[in-house]
């Protein structure tokens, strides 16, 4: 539905065009259903001039009269077979569904497709006698050594995906997808010397090109275009094609195999005419005539110069004679980019560097340069496809890979659909898990890296200069259609006797499954006898079933070992402030209503869950909740030098016994103290008989404050000072004022109690004091500022996250600790917690849904092929069970800089830098954090242009990043301009320590459209969005966060996931706003804080079912307030509103594109 | 025993006994590192001991100033200042919510005080004897 505003203003009313007010909606609605009608019919005949926009964007005539104008019912009426021959679910009975092959080969171990393994022999009942020793359980060497010859350029079998000779059973998908280089050598083997065309004669150097087909783009690919091409290519094989490649590979693999080869191409004379290639598969060569390989060939045998450069300073050399090519090149040729371009300059002739190309080869053969050619032959050819430069040549084909290669960043809108797509693959080898479970690794909405391929040493780490570290949200809530984390419910919990890790599974039964290998220390175990046999029963088991053997993410009930005292029940205390400003602002009375509303919702399972209220303003009042008379008994406490305790129990009572006392009290909370004139707050006395009253126990203390302490212990002040904004001594503001709380964390840390603040302050309220006894504990803090509760959507946004947030069923009296393979250590933490020791972390609660960020750093270098993360979390349950949720990861190991590059998770990183910024600014100052922030982006993006592509000194262009990090830069630019980092002294500092602390803790899903956040355009979405659709509500396109976007009549909605923007033109059409809030035109419009009214229109319908989604759809338990803006409202909030679109320039910081263009200089000049 | 005698008499006792508090935050810290003692403990231990370090080490320098003995003087005192500034700023305790991101400072800035006054004892020391062998 197109509510856009006309251009032109003759066609401005919408009553011009609509023959009668009814139907004055109506025209559009048709039009835009021609649209969509279109897009999804694209050869409808009759329409084709009505394409309308690029999509997403904004069709140029909102209310052209219908041109085809069918009935809107009709045109949106969801069909099933709508969206045409797309892929079918599996049938259950099609055994050649991929899909259903996995399951089927997993009883049989070895699908008819594959070739029998000992490696996957597995016995259906692995009992112990039955397990050959010599062990079927064993995975093999990596790589076979009939299929892979040894080669010096060959990369470790580490950081393979699969070997040929080893059949995957279990394979996922995406492995599937993507064979490896030696699979190609091993079919190449298996293909190639059987063919009768193999000739000698394709060594003819200098020789006619075969069929004469250079020219033709659909043969190039099987063809070199100069006969010198088989001999070079051979030379170029041994270097392995990075990762991203092996699509490619596998798309021209069966292209090859399927085409003719030309027979002149066949090479098995290789090792005897005498280039160095040592690679025993090198008879298939010629096949592989992917333009990529083309061009790295011709760059790595033609230019010497080239070569030169790699092995030493890489200097871009101009390769004499070829003065074409620097036309050619244009702009965006970079001068490795020239080279190569020469050699598919039409007519150009070979020039001298044809003619020696062995010796430049040899250099060549060195492992770096290997490396390093293959990205600069990759960017290479995704230019030449960017320009355009390839039809004719085969080398439109090229850009079929490009979502896995080096993209350029500037001159282009950042593709912000990618920051949804899932982290780049983790390659795990084959038969790396013993169970080949699909669940074997671990699910990054639990744990994710920053990098999926880990440098083998740190050299390697520190040369990419990617940050290295894990993004955890271990106790994440598991929603509808989510799979629930498996429960190993006999007490076997098997773990390493030397480094404790947990069974998981990616270590190696041994001596015939006798004993178990641990994958992180190398040591023996016995494997529990239970494993096989149950005793109780007296049947065998068979221990493939196990759950700790087959999931990643799993939790065990723990044994007695793990307690040191009986699982602790559940306990709320609440702290709630009844002074002035708390009854003024309604909290008092919201915060009442909330919790009696919630005590059916309170966890409860045991009926052990106890719960207490303590209110307080210049003294403090505990409540006896147990007396037989069912009156709450008030107890009123004044001396807060020493608070005590007026009596020793029944001030935390339980919560099913208490009941109806309880409900009394809450009922009466706001009417207690609704006159009162007391503007004291003994906070700090409060918290210590609070920490005193739940320190037996542990539990958690739900602090309400809506005032600023400012009695006895604990007393803050107003220290917000306007000078000291936007200086360097910002910093002060945002750390902690006094040591109260941080010691009162402590002890409460040390008695399992954890702390969470709500804070609502119309004033200053010390955001970054009073959020240090939830970083500490484990807690969680909120914050609303300007609260009052006589704004309904106020009171139902604190409402709503107290009540979800009391029903949480979190764990308690918990420690959590990563461990990680011999030579990684963490070390660093960042989140809600307290380090109890160099890599405990103590958290008296975890809530559902905290992130936490750890930074890894290297002892010693890694020598074994997969690395792996165990994070354990021993917790209470808020069911009263002592429960260990270990969630397990493994990560390859690569040697190779392109692997680290290309498997490079840049929302984890985000997610990483996000907190260390934080942790900077905080403890140092904020323009530290801001400029370590664009320092990094500036060496990843250096190391990148250095070492990754053809430029790798000088000036260039333009940046390049490999397509997994292309957004970097962006979420960069959106953390500089938040409200967490963002320069100038506009921000209040209550603002940027909740910013920070939101930084700190919210997981990734969260966290990313935090500092990127979702921009939509409403007016103009297309018909299906906002309806329910087969993945629940569809949601529109989302936009660049770019003020271009806006439209003078168009309604816009962006979200950040704390917030919801509406923001309406000033142009809007009357219908729209009538349609949508119900009132007669723009005027009338409402700005701020509002609810959206419910009304008959479907498009108020559509938008309000969007707004409802956006508040559900992330795992958390913030519930995002809508704001209206409108085009000339309030300015402030306009300016809000306006400062969320980070690639528009915003005083102080730049916009995207002069951002991108600051790093370029920053890129030029380094040296990386 | 003359007047200088009995200064470094009183500084040799002194620097023996800021030098045993020093070892003392080694032991703990690399206690800390290993394990043996969580960051509570260790912080509750050893911050009973910064100010009592600092005011005795000021103390002492004092003496020396009004002893008149320069060289010592000029020697101790940057070490003053840098504990001065230290307790102005309110960073001079340790803090066990900050203790793992800070332990490499502490543990180099306990070596260094270490050797300062390892340092110190020694120069103290042979002052001591050669005022003792002046007087005699």
């Amino acid at each position: 539905m197109a509510y856009s505003q006309p251009s032109t203003p003759t066609m401005r009313p919408a009553s011009a065009q609509a023959p009668h007010p009814g139907q004055g909606f109506r025209p559009q609605q048709q039009h835009s259903g021609q649209q969509q009608q279109q897009q999804q019919y694209p050869s409808r005949p009759g329409t084709p001039g009505q394409q309308g926009g690029p999509p997403g964007g904004v069709p140029p005539m909102g209310y052209r009269p219908p041109v085809n104008g069918g009935h809107p019912g009709q045109n949106f009426a969801p069909r099933p077979g709508m969206n045409g021959p797309g892929p079918r679910p599996p049938h259950p009975q099609d055994p050649n569904h991929p899909m259903n092959q996995q399951q089927m080969r997993r009883p049989s171990a070895g699908g008819a497709s594959l070739p029998p393994s000992p490696s996957i022999q597995r016995p259906p009942m692995p009992v112990g006698g039955q397990i050959q020793n010599g062990s079927p359980l064993q995975r093999p060497p990596p790589l076979g050594g009939v299929q892979r010859a040894p080669s010096p350029m060959m990369r470790p079998a580490m950081i393979q995906p699969g070997s040929p000779g080893m059949p995957r059973p279990f394979q996922s998908p995406q492995i599937q997808a993507r064979p490896p280089p030696q699979q190609f050598m091993g079919q190449g083997q298996n293909t190639a010397p059987g063919s009768p065309a193999m000739t000698p004669m394709g060594y003819n150097a200098g020789g006619p090109p075969p069929n004469g087909s250079m020219g033709h783009p659909g043969q190039n690919q099987s063809q070199p275009p100069t006969p010198k091409m088989p001999f070079q290519q051979q030379q170029q094989h041994p270097s392995q094609p990075p990762l991203h490649h092996q699509q490619q590979h596998q798309q021209n693999q069966q292209s090859h195999h399927q085409q003719q080869q030309p027979p002149q191409f066949q090479d098995p004379g290789v090792p005897a005419l005498g280039p160095p290639t040592p690679v025993a598969g090198g008879s298939h060569k010629p096949k592989r005539m992917y333009p990529t390989a083309q061009a790295d060939s011709f760059q790595n045998a033609a230019s010497p110069a080239f070569d030169n450069g790699l092995n030493g300073g890489f200097q871009p050399a101009p390769v004499p004679g070829i003065p074409a090519a620097q036309g050619f090149g244009g702009n965006q040729m970079p001068p490795g980019g020239q080279q190569g371009s020469q050699f598919f300059v039409p007519g150009e002739k070979p020039g001298p560097n044809f003619g020696q190309p062995v010796p430049a080869y040899q250099q060549g053969l060195q492992p770096l340069a290997g490396q390093s050619l293959q990205p600069n032959v990759n960017q290479l050819t995704n230019q030449m496809g960017g320009m355009n430069v390839g039809p004719g040549y085969g080398f439109n084909n090229a850009q079929g890979g490009a979502s896995l290669s080096t993209v350029a960043l500037m001159g282009v809108a950042p593709k912000i659909l990618d920051l949804e797509t899932p982290p780049p693959t983790i390659n795990l080898p084959a038969n790396s898990s013993i169970t080949h479970s699909p669940h074997a690794n671990c699910d990054p909405s639990y744990k994710r890296s920053t990098l999926n391929a880990i440098p083998n040493d740190s050299n390697l780490l520190k040369k990419s200069r990617l940050p290295f570290g894990l993004v955890i949200t271990p106790y994440r809530s598991v929603k509808e259609g989510d799979e629930p984390v498996p429960v190993v419910t006999d007490a076997i919990i098997a773990r390493c006797r030397r480094c404790r890790t947990y069974i998981n599974p990616f270590v190696k039964f041994v001596e015939g499954g006798q004993r178990w290998k641990c994958n992180m220390c190398f040591t023996l175990n016995e494997v529990p006898s239970s494993f096989d046999y149950d005793s109780q029963t007296q049947q065998p088991v068979d221990r493939w079933q196990r759950k700790e053997l087959n999931h990643a993410v799993v939790e065990y009930i723990a044994p007695t070992e793990y307690m040191v005292r009986p699982p602790q029940p559940l306990v709320y205390l609440f702290v709630i402030d009844v002074s002035y400003p708390a009854i003024q602002c309604g909290m008092v009375a919201t915060a009442a209503t909330t919790i009696l509303e919630s005590l059916d919702r309170i966890p409860n399972d045991e009926g052990r869950t106890k719960i207490g209220i303590v209110t307080v303003d210049s003294s403090i009042h505990f409540y006896n909740l147990n007396n037989e008379s069912g009156e709450p008994k008030m107890l009123v406490v004044s001396d807060l030098e020493d608070p005590f305790l007026p009596q020793p129990e029944d001030l935390l009572c339980n919560l099913s016994e208490c009941r109806p006392t309880l409900e009394a009290l809450l009922n009466r909370m706001n009417d207690m103290f609704k006159d009162t004139q007391n503007v004291g707050n003994a906070l700090g006395p409060a918290l210590q008989s609070a920490y005193k009253l739940v320190s037996p126990i542990g539990g958690k203390i739900l602090c309400l404050q809506a005032s600023l302490p400012n009695l006895e212990a604990g007393a803050l002040k107003m220290r917000e000072d306007p000078k000291l904004l936007g200086t360097s001594k910002e910093s002060t503001l945002l750390q902690s004022a006094n040591s109260f709380y941080k010691t009162l964390a402590i002890d409460c840390s040390k008695s399992q109690v954890c702390v969470d603040m709500f804070l609502f302050g119309s004033q200053y309220s010390d955001v970054a004091t009073l959020s240090c006894l939830p970083r500490f504990t484990g807690g969680n803090t909120f914050f609303y500022p300007a609260f009052t509760a006589a704004k309904s959507e106020d009171a139902l946004k604190f409402a709503h996250e107290l009540a979800e947030f009391v029903s949480q069923r979190i764990a308690l009296e918990a420690v959590m600790r990563v461990r990680a393979s011999k030579g990684l250590r963490m070390s660093a933490f960042y989140g809600n917690f307290f380090v109890r020791s160099t890599d405990l972390l103590s958290l008296p609660n975890v809530p559902r849904d905290q992130s936490y960020s750890i930074e890894v750093s290297y002892e010693d270098n890694i020598h074994i092929p997969i690395v792996c993360f165990q994070t354990a979390l021993l917790h209470t349950s808020s069911s009263g069970e002592r429960r260990i949720r270990v969630l397990t990861l493994a990560i390859p190991v690569t040697t190779s800089l392109s692997d680290v590059y290309l498997s490079a998770d840049q929302v984890a990183i985000a997610t990483l830098l996000a907190n260390k910024a934080v942790e900077r600014g905080m403890n140092s100052k904020l323009d530290d954090a801001r400029d370590a922030l664009t320092n990094k982006c500036v060496d990843i993006l250096g190391v990148y242009k250095t070492h990754m592509t053809a430029s790798s000194s000088g000036a260039t262009p333009n940046l390049q990043i490999c397509d997994n990090l292309k957004l970097l830069p962006l979420l960069t630019l959106g953390m500089l301009k938040h409200v967490a980092l963002r320069g100038g002294s506009q921000i209040p500092s209550d603002l940027r320590s909740y910013a920070m602390h939101l930084f700190s803790t919210l997981p990734s899903q969260c966290l990313i459209p935090y500092i990127h956040p979702k921009f939509y355009s409403l007016h103009n979405m297309p018909e299906n969005c906002g309806t329910i659709g087969q993945n629940g509500i569809e949601m529109p396109m989302a936009m660049n966060l770019s003020s271009e976007r806006l439209e003078r009549g168009g309604l816009f909605m962006l979200e950040d996931s704390q917030n919801i923007f509406l923001w309406i033109g000033r142009d809007a059409v009357p219908q729209l706003c009538l349609d949508l809030f119900g009132v007669p035109n723009y005027e009338s419009i409402r700005g701020g804080k509002t609810t959206l009214p419910t009304l008959e229109t479907d498009f108020n319908q559509r938008v309000n079912l969007i707004v409802a989604k956006t508040r559900e759809m992330r795992r958390s338990s913030y519930y995002p307030q809508l704001y209206v803006i409108k085009e000339d409202g309030d300015p402030a909030l306009r300016l809000w509103f306006l400062s969320h679109l980070i690639e528009d320039r915003a005083e102080p910081v730049m916009s995207y594109h002069q951002y991108l263009g600051h790093l370029k200089d920053k890129v030029n000049s380094g040296s990386f | 025993m003359s007047a200088e005698a009995m200064v470094f008499l009183f500084g040799v006792i002194i620097g023996a006994a800021l030098l045993f508090v020093k070892v003392f935050f080694v032991i703990l810290i690399s206690d800390l590192e290993v394990d043996y003692i969580n960051p509570i403990e260790l912080c509750n231990k050893l911050n009973q001991f910064v100010v009592p370090e600092m005011f005795v080490h000021a103390f002492l320098s004092f003496i020396f100033l009004i002893s008149g003995q320069w060289i010592a003087t000029a020697w101790n005192l940057p070490l003053v200042a840098y504990n001065a500034n230290k307790v102005m700023n309110g960073k001079h305790m340790f803090d066990a919510t900050e203790i793992f991101r800070t332990l490499g400072q502490h543990k180099k800035e306990c070596f260094i005080k270490l050797g300062f006054y390892l340092l110190s004892f020694f120069y103290y020391l042979y002052r001591m004897i050669l005022a003792l062998v002046n007087d005699s």
